[in-house]
Formats: structure tokens, C-alpha cells, sequence
């Protein structure tokens, strides 16, 4: 600890603490303007200068170290002066338009220029300020009111890591440029602004700041859920804002977070229900639901009835999803896309490590020494897993290990990439394991504490044969050893890995790899972590309700736990369940006579073409969703839901945080809330009149599961999401699994995965992103393109075992030889028609289109 | 009489112009009395004041022009005085020579100079000095423009030129405050690029260079100097931790070659900037493949240099167009002459890997055990090659080679390594950090002694070596105290080898008198300069004695020299700060047929006789962080046999991130009236 003085009072802080955080502890305000705490300070702005006795010279509070002992004074006369006449500098030739700046309101110049009483100028000069910058997407650039602050550059690159800002030109005339290959449009250059230099186009004029309602909410675009502000004036959204202070994700947001909100406005969402492709009433739409429910029930029995259900929905819609289904209709066929990725995923980790979800707090990465990445891309999957990295990585020491198929954003600031052939995941984790043996980086004494099948894990590690590892993953020994190195010498290590493990059509096995190596490399003690990213919003929340046939809610096995829920809700469980591939076999078979899809879109459900062909079929396809789709023009029954921003409830994040949305408008036209959809139809079904809350439902599931802790349900307030039980494995309870099966990809290779600025199908309806990515493009090594004869951006051809695709091509060498890429997100694109069942891969053959 | 009409420079007011006769140290010393050889200096303006040597230059317009550089091409742009407070200089200084100025304007201008107190750094700060040195010892000038009167000026040219103390001390003027910056920044790529603008070899001098820029750091006159090298080891580490590619792309391929002898630092350097500027360059190297480097291959041991890092650097120049071929000596597989006619332009840059004898009796014996000399020896060992070395092994000299040598000697299995040197430690040329590490790793030292005889058995072999005990008397020359004998003081040092390590020469026994190259009596090839005289009448000249702006020119037409064979055997970055020179002058004369040095060139070189850093300035800062050092293995077992890991492991990135941040950025713009 250090002492010093400030302004005559006393302090003792740590080393390495600034004067400026000094005086912050003892109340004592030092103006400021470039600082922001949440990157490296600047010093720019000079504003914060302060006088240390002993040193002939101001010295920035900011960024300046207390030292044993200084005196240091934050206002004399002197110094009152400077800053006043470092502010007039500031205002030199700064443009007098604030009354329609889109900073007004809410400028920093502003409010510093008042505290200070900076109302004179004494300073002119000739204006150099550079034009306005109009044609970068989404973003304007209006340097004459920049101050230079370099807040924007600064979290452009420290925290995003996209490095798109920098200063341009000397002197006066310098002004904040932008790689624009590089920007990702997160929009967090416009957050920190604390002028009106960065500004969103489509809020430009739109809106007064103070003239908006911010209601706390969460971004459900992906499930690091990000707390936002929605922004709103009368029914609509203007912009979305985070906070730094007290927000998990610090203030920062994505494109999808920033800028995709705009798919709520869109004039496009449905807003009536249909009934034969008929607007009708609710009323209408309800009886014809319920009359169909009741007649292929005595017809053919509930089950005959299928449902899946959605990761946009709530925790609480989920939950009365699965008890309108059990409960009311009496079938307990009931799934969701989570079949096809988070449920691989959660049976290998239930199984092995007895973890559903991520074993600790994303912020755990950020202190990680070594990141492991395997099989995801942050960028795209979860962005503020990314800003964790950066922090672990950049701006403390860690290291980060990436194994891809791929290079990503993230591959520049690496220490090892290990791009893997298609298929490899099992053998590359098994020899990563094989390596922590032979180089002595296995914590044996912690082992033998936490593994039951101790004398199995090292027969099956001595049994990997590294040779077979090298030739399945074509990575060099000196590559492997170099990430084992990484890994095995970290104290606090975090996995991550993503949909190339989870949504392959191995993905149980993987999982159960990774979870392997999760043990080994130590992983799961307390300050590391093992972190499943699944893109969508709530997908925890959807399996914490136990919307699928194997669990009842609290992940309760469902057969075991049946009589338990039956004699709470008053009705007895229906026997058996059909999975979505069950379904869809029902479907095929004419056993499935209903299927009611709630917020889901089988389109970019792997071999959609089969999905869309089996919809064809099904007598009554009950459709809810927000926008209208090749899916609700087969729908007999179409129930208009509604967006994030039009209801409340709870989500749950990929670190097992529970958050609440809070209804920001209403809903547009007649559309109603997915959960009171639910309820009235559970009500009608069930005959008696029910009535749902909240709180209700919270209370009921903390009646019949122990997902939550009671914390969770004491605070409304949204800046204090509260935690699920935390993950606390006991002594001996980790599982080796015995992981056997291998594949091997042959010939070319198709990978579907994320887009990196679409969310879903959602986000496709949405302006913003739109103009950043009008279109999924088709990545192809610049080898494989020369072999098909195609140049960036021509036509290619698609086509695999289950159906073809034309679309274009973007070459790039991110994608190594014999793999192409493309993203899911677009239905035009249609390359889940391609992909084979539950599998996210396929062979290939490509042709000039 | 003193041709300084006024001076203000070092703060120390010298005003002549009403016709004293005071002499200005700086001037009579330091600077030249041209500009190139050929026009005069009528005025020096800078970070430390002005000095007018022509009373008739136009103070005034000087000063707006001054502003009107540091603004318009120098000021970052970083904090707010300085961006808008020398724009308002700047403007203040052209409304008055434009006839609009009035008197308020000067208190303007000294407020400013006030107010540029609180930059970011201290460029525009310091820009502001001789402005306001202007404005209070030439104020009737100023009212004079203010007044509209016109005045008859003398019409001068204006030479600007950006410099910080420590870029102007390092021989290769790396612009250090920008890569520093950068690792401040976290970008550690863009650093490097920095970094390779002035020196190809970064991952070779954040490792083994002796820094003189530390010696110029400002930041010493607060506590202690940044840790430049290691920060620029971090940079060229991070390219190749994150198996980054270096983003140099040469410019289209020129039809004119280049023949470069030797694959040291200057060759090396010399090809990597012709390379980029589209050259085809040629590097001939006598040792065979997989040993290129020079010196640093061969005279750097591996626990310094890491063999797969130099070669990392040595493949990127390969990669950018070099070809380097092996195993090839010149003046035997092929001549110079034949070099000459098959390439357009050819560089000698064989370096000094010749040991100088030592001055002992039985020297010229051959006696097993006496070896031919230190840079031999460690040439040897590197190459896997037998040594001769036996287990107690004595070396002599003070140098860095002599330290390679008896640290090299415990790794080659030596069981004693003893070092005799003539004075003592406090006088050892070799860097401090060096003789530390050979003392930590065991290695003993027989200060004050001279060896004078080599002893033998009946064998020849080696058996000990009698020295003589010396004292230390007067200083000479270089400033160290003299030796001398203490008589009737011999004794015997037991060893059974004996490695000479005095001091390098270069071979050059390949340049021929048909090729009428002159090659001087220490042995370097003579190259053409540009005579520079100070007031004093003196020959300004470079450390080394060699004239202070040479244009490396030999004395045949299209054959240059660079490297230790044309300065004297030096440093890597002495080198390649040379041999960057000998490129650009290189690309003029294949270009415009005539060898020449730029007005950057001179300005340069003026800049580093007057010698920006001033020990005695008093810097007022808070010293809050100290210097971080790097992290090094410790203990004897980093010497063990056949152990060449490299004994420094750099800083963390955080570490270096704090170390940055010490930086001062002391940015500095000279201005030159001719």
C-alpha cells in the first residue's frame, strides 16, 4: 500500500493505483474528459492535471502512479486557469450546431465546459477541420466536434480487437480515420463518444436523448445477454445503450446489440393471427387451436401432437410451453432446435462432470493465463466471450490457444493456431491430454482428488497414440506440444468451445472429448472454467425448463420425476416423448397430425428440405412467430408473438446468470405475448381459468426444481442479475469418459456456421446488419476456387447428399484447402439444406454457377 | 570574433548584435559552418533555444515557419494543448508576418508557450522555447512586422527535421518514442513496423545491443532510463509468438543489381532496404548455409541470440527477394572485379572476424593450447566445429568478445574460465550487464594483469602463462587510466589453453590494388565525405574518428563499403545504421548516377555531433514507476555444458505495457536557416 496525500486528506491505496482513482476513494473530484475507465487512459485531454509538490511541472491525474508519500493539490488558482484555457483550446473552431447535435443533452464537452465556467474564448484560428466523413455504413464521422479523446480508437482496439480507428494526419487537421475493412459495426465508438464525433446514422435526427425512456432490458440476440437500455420514445425503439458501470458486459455491445434492434420496427412483423392464411380474431384463432387439439387427440390421441419450442423465448414461456404440452394437450412430444447442438453437448457434460451449462462466470476468462478456444468462433457465437479473451490475452498475459478448422478474428492474436482437418476434434483433444501426460503438466494430486475413474483416465490417455493424432488432425508435434506447453503451464485455464463440437453430428462424443480435456488440463478448479457457447439467446433457459421429452424442468429425468410434476399440476404425465427427429419421423409416418412450432423456424434446421417437405404434410401446422416466412405460409393456424422488447420475463444466460426483460412498448397490432399465448391456451385446453404471472411461475418452479438459489428472486432490478446454483463438483465425481468413435471427413468439405453480424434468422429482417452483411457468402480457399474456376463473388454451386445451393463466392484464405464455409443465417442462401441430419458437415461438390 | 550575433541555446542568453564578441561554446564546437559542405548556417533554431549566426535572418518569419512545421508535420495531435495550442502559434506567428498582428499577440504567444507546459510530451512544449525566446529578445522586430514596416531580410532556406534524444543516439536512429508509443497502446505489430524502418534486425538489437539510445534517455534525468531494447524485443517477439507474417511488400522488381559481400549485420540491413525498394540483391557469404549472420552468428553465442530467432530475420530478408549465397569467398571463388562487372553496384561488408595478436611471447609457435584468437574460437564452437579447448582456459581482453568467450568456454565443458584483463572491471569495454552475467555463471577474473610469455610442457602443449601485475596511473586518450607493470610482479596463471581476444580486424585481403580501393591504416576501406569544419576550425568527426558524414563511396566508382570493414569493428546497430545510409546512397547513384547524401542526411548527422541529450537537464517529473527489467535464469546451471538456452526471457506484455508507459516521448524539431 502506498500513502498519500490529496489535497491535504490522507489515503493509503494499493501500488499502481493513479492519483486520479486516489482522489476518487477520498471524494475528491478532478474534472476529466478523455479518461474512461474501461481501457488504458490516454491522457489526452489534460484537463485532469494536478500539482504534486517536489515536481516543477503539472502531472495528469490519469494516468500518473501514486507514489510513498506525495502531496499532491487538485485545485489552485493556477491550475483552475489552465484548465480553463486548455478548455478554450478544446473550443477552438469547434462547430456551434449543438442544438442539433446528436450529442446535446448528453455531451461531455458540454457538461465540462459548464463545471469549469469556460465562457469566454481567447484563443482563434484558422479552421482546418477535415469534412465530414459520410460513407462508412451505419457510422458518421463529424470531425470538427472531435476532441481527440481517442476513447473510440482505444475501444475499438483494446476491447473489440478490431484496430479499425486510428488518427489520421497531424496536427489540426488530424481526425479519427477508419480502416473500414476492419470495423465489425459494433457500435461502441458511438457509445464512448463523448461528443457528437461518432454518430449512429440510423438515430441521427431521430430523437432528442432526453426526450427517451431507457427501460432496462437484456439483448437476446446470443446467450452472453448483454444488459442493454432500450432507448424509447412513445411505441418505438430509437437506439440501444448499455451502461459501463454496473453491466457484465461493461458497457460494450455487439452489431447485433447495437444496431439489430431494428428488426422490431420492421413494418414486415406479423400483427394478426391467420387461420387458413386468413386474418382473424384471437378469439378465432384460439377456438380453431383448441377445437384441433381436441379432435386429433380423440381421433388419433395426444400423441399425435408435437411442439418445439424456441431459444427467443423466456424462461418462463418455456416453462409454460412444456406444461401446456404435458399438462393441458397430454403429450410429451416436445423438442427444439437445442436437439441439434446444446443437448449433444449438455449429455456429455451432465455425464462426465455432472455440468449443465458453463462451470463458472464468463468474467473468469478475462483472468484466465490460458484460453483454450476449440471448435467455436467467439466473434460470431458470443461476443463478449470474445472481449474476455482480449482482456486474458491483450491486456493482461495470458495466452490463447485457438483449435478451428479455421482461422478467425481472433487467430491474429494467438499463440498457437492449430487448424485441424474437418472431423479431428477427438483425436486433437486426445492428443492435447496425451501431451499434458508426457510433459509433466498434469496435476496429479488434484486428479486423483476429482476423478473417480482415475485408473481409467490413464489407461485411456496412455492408450492415444499420438502418431494417429498427427496424421487425423494434420498438425505438426511441435504444434501440438507447443499449445500442450500453453495449456498444461497455466494455472487458471478456460475452455470454450462452440457449435463446430456441439452442432456436428458427433457432437456427444466430442463434448465428452472436451470434457476429458477439461479435467486434464484443470479447467474446472475454481478460478478456471469450461464454457459450451451455444449462439442463441436463451438456450440455457430452454433447457433449464426441460423442453425436451427426457426432462422435466430443474433438468429432472423424466420418467423418474413424472409422478412428482403430476401431482403438482393436478393431471397425470403422458408416457413416452418424441425427440425432433422423432417428430419429424411422425411427421413422415402421418403419426404426427399438429405441430405446434413456437418462435422456431425449421428452415435453418440441419436438411431443411426434409423439415419444409415434412411441414407440407402435417395436418395443422400451428405457426408462432414475429415475421411471416415460407414456414407460416404452410401454417393452418399463424399466432402473431412478439419481440424481446415487447414482453417481460427472465433469460438465462451461457454463464448461468438468470436476467430479467422488462416490456419496453407494446406489442405491435394484435400481437400478443408468447407467454400469454400459452397461458390462454392453457386455460382453454385445461378448462379452468388460470391465471399466470411471473412471480407465479417463478415461485412454481422454485417449488419443483433447485435451478435457483433464493437470491434469484429478491431484487427486480435488472443491474443485479442474479446467479443459478453455482457449479460446485464434488470430491470424485468427474467421469472420464471412454470416447471411441472417430470419423473421417472425406473429399471436400461444407461447414454451415455463424455469421458474424446475424443473429439467427432474426436479425435478417433487420436494416443494420443488413447493410453490413446483405447476404450469406460462400468461403472458399483461393486453391479451391481455381480448381472450380471461380473468382470472388462469382456464382457457385453447392450441391451434397440432401439437396443443392447457388450462392456467392468469397475467397479467402481463412478457410484452408478442401473446407468451405457458409453461413446459416440466410434462408435465401438455404445451406442447411445441404447439411445431413443433426449435422452442421458434409461432402460436397462444388460447380461454376 | 564570434560569428554568433545572438544565442539563447542551453537557456544562456549570448547577444552580440550590438557588437560584443562572446563566444558561443555550441557553435564554436558542435555545429558545422555549413549545411553540406557548401551553404552556410545562418541560424540553428530548436528545442533549446536559437542561435543566429547571421544577424540579417528574419527572426520572425523563422519563428512562424518553425510553428508552422511542428504544427502542420510534427505534432501528433495526441493531447489537447498541443493540437490547438500550436495551431494557435502557429496562426498568431503568420497573422503578424502578414501585417494583421498587434501587440496582444505576443502575450499570446508567451501564454501559449505557458500553456504547452501541460502536453502530452514535450515536442510542442519544447517547440514553444525558441518562439518565445523570439518574441522577448526580438520583440522590435516583431513590432516592426506589427507596425508594417517593411524590413530587407536576408532570404534563407529553411532544413526541418525531427529528432528525440534517444533516436538521435542510436547509431541506426530507430524512432524510438513511436515504438515505444505503440507497445504503450498495445500494438505490438505496428511497433515492429516502426522498428523495421530503421533496423531489419529487431528481434537481433532487443537482444544484444548495447543501447547506447539508454544512455540518452531523458527519463535517466528523472530515475532511470526506459528499457528501450528490451521494449524492442517485445515487439519483433510478438510477430513471431503469434505466427504472425510480416507485412513488408517490396516495390516491383528494378532491373539493376546489387553484389553484397558478406551476410552480417550491414549486408544484411543494406539488402533488406534495397530489397523493398525492388532491387535484386546478391549477398555473397564465405561460411556455409545456415551460419549467415556475421558477426551475430558467428561472434554472438546462442544463449544471447537464439539461433531460430536470427535466422527467422535473416529468412524474412531472403523472403523479400535476397539471394544469399553461401560458402562463397570473394577474392578466391569469385573476384571483386568480376563481382564489379556482373552487378551494377557492389557493397563490401565482410566485417572484422580476424583476431589482432596479442603481443606474447611464443605467439607465433603454435603451441597447442594457444588458439588463434576469440572470434575464431566462438566461430568455432557455434559452427560444432573441434576448438581445441581444454578444461582451464584463460582469456584475454576486456571486450564483449572476451565475456563471449569465457562464458562460451563454461559451455563448451571448461572447467575453470578465467579472464585476465590489463585494467580493471570499472574500465571493461564490455557492457556491464555481460561481465555480471560471466561472473554469475563462475567465471574468474584476473584483473590488472598483463600476459607476457606463454608456457609450455615438452609437448607444446599450453601450461600456463606468465603475466606481470599492473597498476593504474594517468588516463590516457580514451579517458581510462593507464596500465602500467608493476615490476618484478610475474607470476604464473595456470591454464592449458590461451584464447587471444583483443580486439577484431577486418580481412581485406580480397579488395586488390587493381581495384585502387584505399584502405587505411586500421585497416577499414576509405570512403568518400563531405568535409564538415566547425567555427573553431576543427574536422567534425564521428565517435570513431571517422569523418561525420560519409557518403561510403569507395574509391572505385559503384563499389560502396558499410559495416564494421568501413567504421572500425563496432555494433550491430552501428552497422546497420551505417549500411541503411549506404542503401539510400546506393538507390541514388543506380538511380541518378551520382552518390550523394540528402539534407536529411546532414541534418542527421549535425544533430548527432551537437548531441540532443543534455545529462544536466533538469526534468521535473513525478518518478512514480521504476524501470522494469526483464526476467532472466539465474544460477550456474544456465553454463552447464552444452546449455546455449537463452539465459534473458524478455519482458511479459504487461510488463513492457508498464515500461512504456515511463516514456517521456521526447520528440524534438531542429530547424536549419542556410
Amino acid at each position: 500500500m502506498v500513502s498519500l496525500t490529496i489535497d491535504g486528506k490522507s489515503v493509503s491505496v494499493p501500488e499502481e493505483t493513479t492519483i486520479l482513482e486516489a482522489a476518487r476513494q477520498l471524494d475528491i473530484h478532478i474534472p476529466t474528459l478523455c479518461w474512461l475507465q474501461k481501457v488504458t487512459p490516454t491522457g489526452a485531454c489534460r484537463i485532469c492535471a494536478v500539482e504534486i509538490e517536489g515536481v516543477d511541472r503539472p502531472m495528469t491525474a490519469c494516468d500518473t502512479p501514486v507514489k510513498e508519500g506525495i502531496k499532491v493539490t487538485t485545485q489552485s488558482e493556477k491550475l483552475i486557469r489552465t484548465r480553463k484555457q486548455i478548455m478554450e483550446l478544446i473550443l477552438v473552431n469547434h462547430p456551434l450546431d449543438c442544438p442539433v447535435c446528436d450529442a446535446g443533452g448528453e455531451c461531455s464537452l458540454q457538461n465540462i465546459c459548464y463545471d469549469l465556467d469556460v465562457t469566454q474564448q481567447s484563443f482563434k484560428s484558422e479552421n482546418v477541420n477535415p469534412d465530414t466523413i459520410d460513407e462508412w455504413p451505419l457510422i458518421q464521422q463529424v470531425p470538427s466536434r472531435c476532441i481527440l479523446c481517442e476513447k473510440c480508437v482505444k475501444v475499438c482496439h483494446e476491447i473489440i480487437g478490431a484496430d479499425a480507428l486510428f488518427i489520421n494526419d497531424k496536427g489540426d487537421r488530424a481526425f479519427i480515420d477508419k480502416k473500414v475493412e476492419n470495423c465489425v459495426y459494433c457500435g461502441n465508438c458511438v457509445s464512448v463518444c463523448p461528443t457528437g464525433t461518432m454518430i449512429s446514422k440510423p438515430f441521427k435526427f431521430k430523437a432528442r436523448p432526453w426526450a427517451l425512456r431507457k427501460v432496462p432490458s437484456v439483448c437476446t440476440y446470443c446467450p452472453s445477454q448483454c444488459q442493454i437500455d432500450i432507448n424509447v420514445q412513445g411505441n418505438e425503439i430509437f437506439r440501444v445503450t448499455s451502461d459501463d458501470e454496473g453491466t457484465t458486459n461493461n458497457g460494450n455491445l455487439c452489431i447485433g446489440g447495437f444496431f439489430g434492434y431494428s428488426y422490431v420496427n420492421n413494418k414486415a412483423r406479423l400483427s394478426e393471427p391467420q387461420v387458413n392464411q386468413e386474418l382473424v380474431s384471437w378469439e378465432q384463432a384460439f377456438e380453431t387451436f383448441v377445437a384441433d387439439v381436441e379432435r386429433i387427440k380423440s381421433e388419433s390421441g395426444a400423441e399425435a401432437i408435437a411442439g418445439l419450442s424456441s431459444p427467443r423465448l423466456t424462461n418462463e414461456e418455456n416453462y409454460l410451453f412444456q406444461k401446456l404440452f404435458r399438462a393441458a394437450i397430454g403429450s410429451n412430444n416436445i423438442d427444439s432446435e437445442a436437439r441439434f447442438g446444446a443437448l449433444q453437448t449438455l449429455r456429455a457434460l451432465d455425464k462426465g462432470l455432472g455440468l449443465r451449462g458453463a462451470s463458472n462466470l464468463l468474467s473468469t476468462i478475462g483472468k484466465a493465463d490460458a484460453v483454450l478456444v476449440f471448435g467455436a468462433d467467439p466473434s460470431a457465437e458470443a461476443p463478449a466471450v470474445e472481449w474476455q479473451i482480449h482482456e486474458a490475452t491483450r491486456r493482461k498475459d495470458g495466452k490463447l490457444v485457438i483449435a478451428n478448422m479455421r482461422q478467425l478474428k481472433l487467430t491474429k492474436f494467438a499463440d498457437s493456431q492449430l487448424t485441424y482437418k474437418p472431423g479431428s476434434e477427438i483425436a486433437l483433444a486426445d492428443g492435447l491430454g496425451r501431451l499434458l501426460l508426457d510433459r509433466g503438466l498434469l496435476d496429479e494430486k488434484y486428479l486423483s482428488k476429482a476423478v473417480a475413474n482415475l485408473s481409467e483416465l490413464k489407461k485411456q490417455l496412455a492408450a492415444v497414440d499420438l502418431k494417429k493424432v498427427l496424421a487425423a488432425t494434420g498438425l505438426s508435434r511441435e504444434a501440438l506440444e507447443h499449445a500442450a506447453d500453453i495449456i498444461g503451464q497455466a494455472n487458471n485455464v478456460a475452455i470454450i468451445f462452440g457449435a463446430d463440437i456441439s452442432k456436428c453430428s458427433l457432437g456427444t462424443a466430442k463434448s465428452a472429448a472436451i470434457a476429458n480435456l477439461a479435467i486434464l488440463s484443470g479447467a474446472l478448479r475454481d478460478q478456471g472454467g469450461l464454457f459450451p457457447l451455444d449462439e442463441k439467446g436463451n438456450m440455457h433457459g430452454l433447457l433449464d425448463m426441460g423442453v425436451y421429452p427426457e426432462s422435466l424442468p430443474g433438468f429432472q429425468a423424466y420418467e423418474e420425476n413424472k409422478e412428482k410434476f403430476s401431482r403438482a399440476w393436478g393431471c397425470q404425465l403422458p408416457a413416452g416423448g418424441l425427440d425432433a427427429e422423432g417428430i419429424l419421423q411422425g411427421i413422415e409416418d402421418g403419426k404426427i397430425r399438429l405441430l405446434y412450432l413456437a418462435a422456431t423456424n425449421p428452415q435453418s434446421f440441419p436438411n431443411s428440405n426434409r423439415w419444409m417437405k415434412a411441414l407440407e404434410k402435417v395436418e395443422v401446422l400451428v405457426v408462432q412467430d414475429i415475421f411471416p416466412t415460407a414456414v407460416t405460409k404452410l401454417a393452418k393456424i399463424v399466432l402473431p408473438g412478439v419481440t424481446f422488447a415487447e414482453k417481460s420475463g427472465s433469460v438465462t444466460s451461457l454463464d448461468q446468470r438468470v436476467r430479467a426483460l422488462e416490456q419496453a412498448i407494446r406489442p405491435v397490432g394484435k400481437a400478443r405475448e408468447d407467454w400469454e399465448i400459452f397461458a390462454e391456451l392453457y386455460g382453454r385446453l385445461a378448462k379452468k381459468s388460470v391465471t399466470f404471472s411471473r412471480s407465479s411461475i417463478l415461485s412454481e418452479l422454485s417449488d419443483l426444481t433447485s435451478l435457483y438459489g433464493d437470491v434469484c428472486f429478491t431484487g427486480e432490478d435488472r443491474l443485479r442479475p442474479c446467479l443459478k446454483q453455482p457449479y460446485r463438483p464434488a470430491d470424485k465425481s468427474f467421469q472420464y469418459q471412454l470416447v471411441s468413435v472417430n470419423e473421417e471427413a472425406e473429399g471436400l468439405q461444407l461447414l454451415s456456421g455463424k455469421s458474424l453480424s446475424h443473429f439467427g434468422t432474426t436479425s435478417t429482417w433487420a436494416p443494420a446488419p443488413l447493410e453490413i452483411e446483405p447476404e450469406g457468402l460462400i468461403q472458399i480457399n483461393s486453391a479451391d476456387a481455381e480448381a472450380v474456376g471461380v473468382k470472388d463473388g462469382d456464382a457457385l454451386k453447392l450441391t451434397s447428399g440432401t439437396g443443392s445451393t447457388i450462392g456467392k463466392a468469397m475467397v479467402t484464405d481463412t478457410v484452408p484447402q478442401g473446407l468451405i464455409f457458409a453461413p446459416y443465417n440466410f434462408v435465401e442462401l438455404g445451406i442447411q439444406q445441404l447439411m445431413p441430419d443433426g449435422s452442421n458437415r458434409t461432402s460436397v461438390q462444388l460447380a461454376r454457377a | 570574433m564570434s560569428q554568433v550575433a545572438f544565442s539563447s541555446w542551453g537557456r544562456q542568453v549570448i547577444d552580440n548584435r550590438q557588437g560584443g564578441d562572446v563566444e558561443v561554446e555550441v557553435a564554436k564546437k558542435k555545429l558545422p559552418i555549413t549545411f553540406g559542405g557548401e551553404k552556410n548556417i545562418a541560424a540553428f533554431m530548436g528545442w533549446d533555444g536559437l542561435i543566429l549566426h547571421d544577424p540579417n535572418v528574419d527572426v520572425v518569419a523563422m519563428a512562424a515557419e518553425y510553428a508552422k512545421r511542428v504544427q502542420e508535420d510534427y505534432c501528433c495531435a495526441k493531447c489537447s494543448p498541443g493540437k490547438k495550442g500550436t495551431r494557435v502559434m502557429q496562426d498568431t506567428l503568420a497573422r503578424i508576418v502578414g501585417g494583421q498582428g498587434n501587440e496582444g499577440d505576443l502575450d499570446t504567444l508567451l501564454n501559449l508557450a505557458d500553456l504547452l507546459q501541460n502536453c502530452k510530451c514535450t515536442l510542442c512544449q519544447t517547440s514553444a522555447v525558441p518562439v518565445a525566446d523570439t518574441v522577448k529578445h526580438f520583440r522590435d522586430d516583431y513590432l516592426a512586422y506589427i507596425r508594417g514596416e517593411k524590413r530587407d531580410k536576408k532570404a534563407v532556406e529553411y532544413k526541418v527535421k525531427m529528432t528525440a534524444h534517444c533516436q538521435d543516439k542510436c547509431p541506426a536512429h530507430v524512432d524510438i518514442p513511436a515504438y515505444v508509443e505503440a507497445i504503450k497502446e498495445l500494438r505490438f505489430d505496428e511497433s515492429l513496423e516502426i522498428i523495421r524502418e530503421s533496423m531489419p534486425l529487431p528481434s537481433v538489437c532487443g537482444r544484444v545491443c548495447p543501447h547506447p539510445c539508454e544512455t540518452a534517455c531523458r527519463r535517466a534525468n528523472v530515475d532511470k532510463p526506459i528499457n528501450i531494447m528490451v521494449l524492442k524485443r517485445t515487439a519483433s517477439d510478438y510477430e513471431w509468438q503469434h505466427n504472425l507474417q510480416p507485412p513488408m511488400q517490396p516495390k516491383p522488381k528494378k532491373d539493376k543489381t546489387i553484389a553484397i559481400v558478406g551476410a552480417g549485420p550491414a549486408g544484411l540491413a543494406a539488402a533488406y532496404y534495397l530489397a523493398l525498394e525492388g532491387y535484386p540483391c546478391t549477398i555473397y557469404e564465405s561460411l556455409p548455409e545456415g551460419f549467415g549472420g556475421g558477426m551475430i552468428a558467428v561472434g554472438i553465442p546462442a544463449y544471447r541470440m537464439p539461433r531460430h530467432i536470427l535466422q527467422r530475420d535473416i529468412d524474412i530478408i531472403s523472403s523479400m527477394g535476397v539471394e544469399i549465397i553461401y560458402d562463397t569467398h570473394i577474392g578466391k571463388d569469385i573476384t571483386l572485379m568480376e563481382l564489379k562487372k556482373k552487378f551494377d553496384a557492389v557493397l563490401l561488408a565482410p566485417g572484422a572476424h580476424k583476431s589482432k595478436p596479442m603481443g606474447v611471447e611464443g605467439e607465433e609457435e603454435g603451441y597447442n593450447g594457444f588458439l588463434a584468437g576469440g572470434i575464431e574460437f566462438l566461430r568455432e564452437a557455434y559452427m560444432g566445429k573441434p576448438t581445441g579447448m581444454g578444461k582451464k582456459v584463460c582469456v584475454v581482453g576486456g571486450g564483449n568478445t572476451a565475456i563471449d568467450c569465457v562464458r562460451v568456454a563454461l559451455r563448451e565443458g571448461a572447467k575453470d574460465s578465467i579472464l585476465l584483463y590489463r585494467r580493471t572491471r570499472k574500465e571493461m569495454p564490455a557492457d556491464s550487464w555481460e561481465v555480471d552475467g560471466a561472473d554469475e555463471e563462475g567465471v574468474q577474473f584476473e584483473f590488472l594483469v598483463l600476459p607476457k610469455k606463454i608456457i609450455v610442457d615438452d609437448k607444446r602443449q599450453v601450461t600456463g602463462v606468465e603475466c606481470i601485475r599492473m597498476e593504474l596511473g594517468e588516463p590516457d586518450d580514451s579517458g581510462r587510466r593507464r596500465p602500467q607493470p608493476v615490476e618484478g610482479s610475474e607470476f604464473i596463471v595456470e591454464c592449458d589453453t590461451l584464447i587471444p581476444a583483443i580486439g577484431q580486424d577486418p580481412d581485406l585481403s580480397f579488395i586488390t590494388e587493381e581495384t585502387g580501393i584505399e584502405i587505411t591504416r586500421w585497416n577499414t576501406v576509405v570512403t568518400k565525405y563531405v568535409p564538415l569544419k566547425s567555427e573553431a576550425g576543427r574536422d567534425l568527426n564521428d565517435d570513431m574518428g571517422n569523418p561525420l558524414s560519409r557518403i561510403l563511396l569507395t574509391d572505385m566508382d559503384g563499389v560502396f563499403a558499410s559495416g564494421d570493414a568501413e567504421i572500425g569493428p563496432l555494433t550491430v546497430v552501428a552497422c546497420v545504421g551505417n549500411a541503411h545510409r549506404a542503401a539510400k546512397v546506393i538507390q541514388r547513384w543506380l538511380e541518378e548516377g551520382k552518390a550523394y547524401l540528402t539534407d536529411d542526411d546532414f541534418h542527421e548527422d549535425i544533430l548527432s555531433h551537437l548531441g540532443v541529450y543534455d545529462k544536466n537537464e533538469d526534468v521535473p517529473w513525478l518518478d512514480a514507476v521504476t524501470r522494469v527489467e526483464q526476467n532472466e535464469i539465474h544460477g550456474k546451471a544456465r553454463a552447464s555444458k552444452g546449455n546455449y538456452n537463452e539465459v534473458e526471457l524478455g519482458f511479459k506484455d504487461s510488463d513492457a505495457v508498464i515500461e512504456a508507459e515511463r516514456c517521456l516521448r521526447c520528440y524534438r524539431v531542429s530547424m536549419i536557416a542556410v
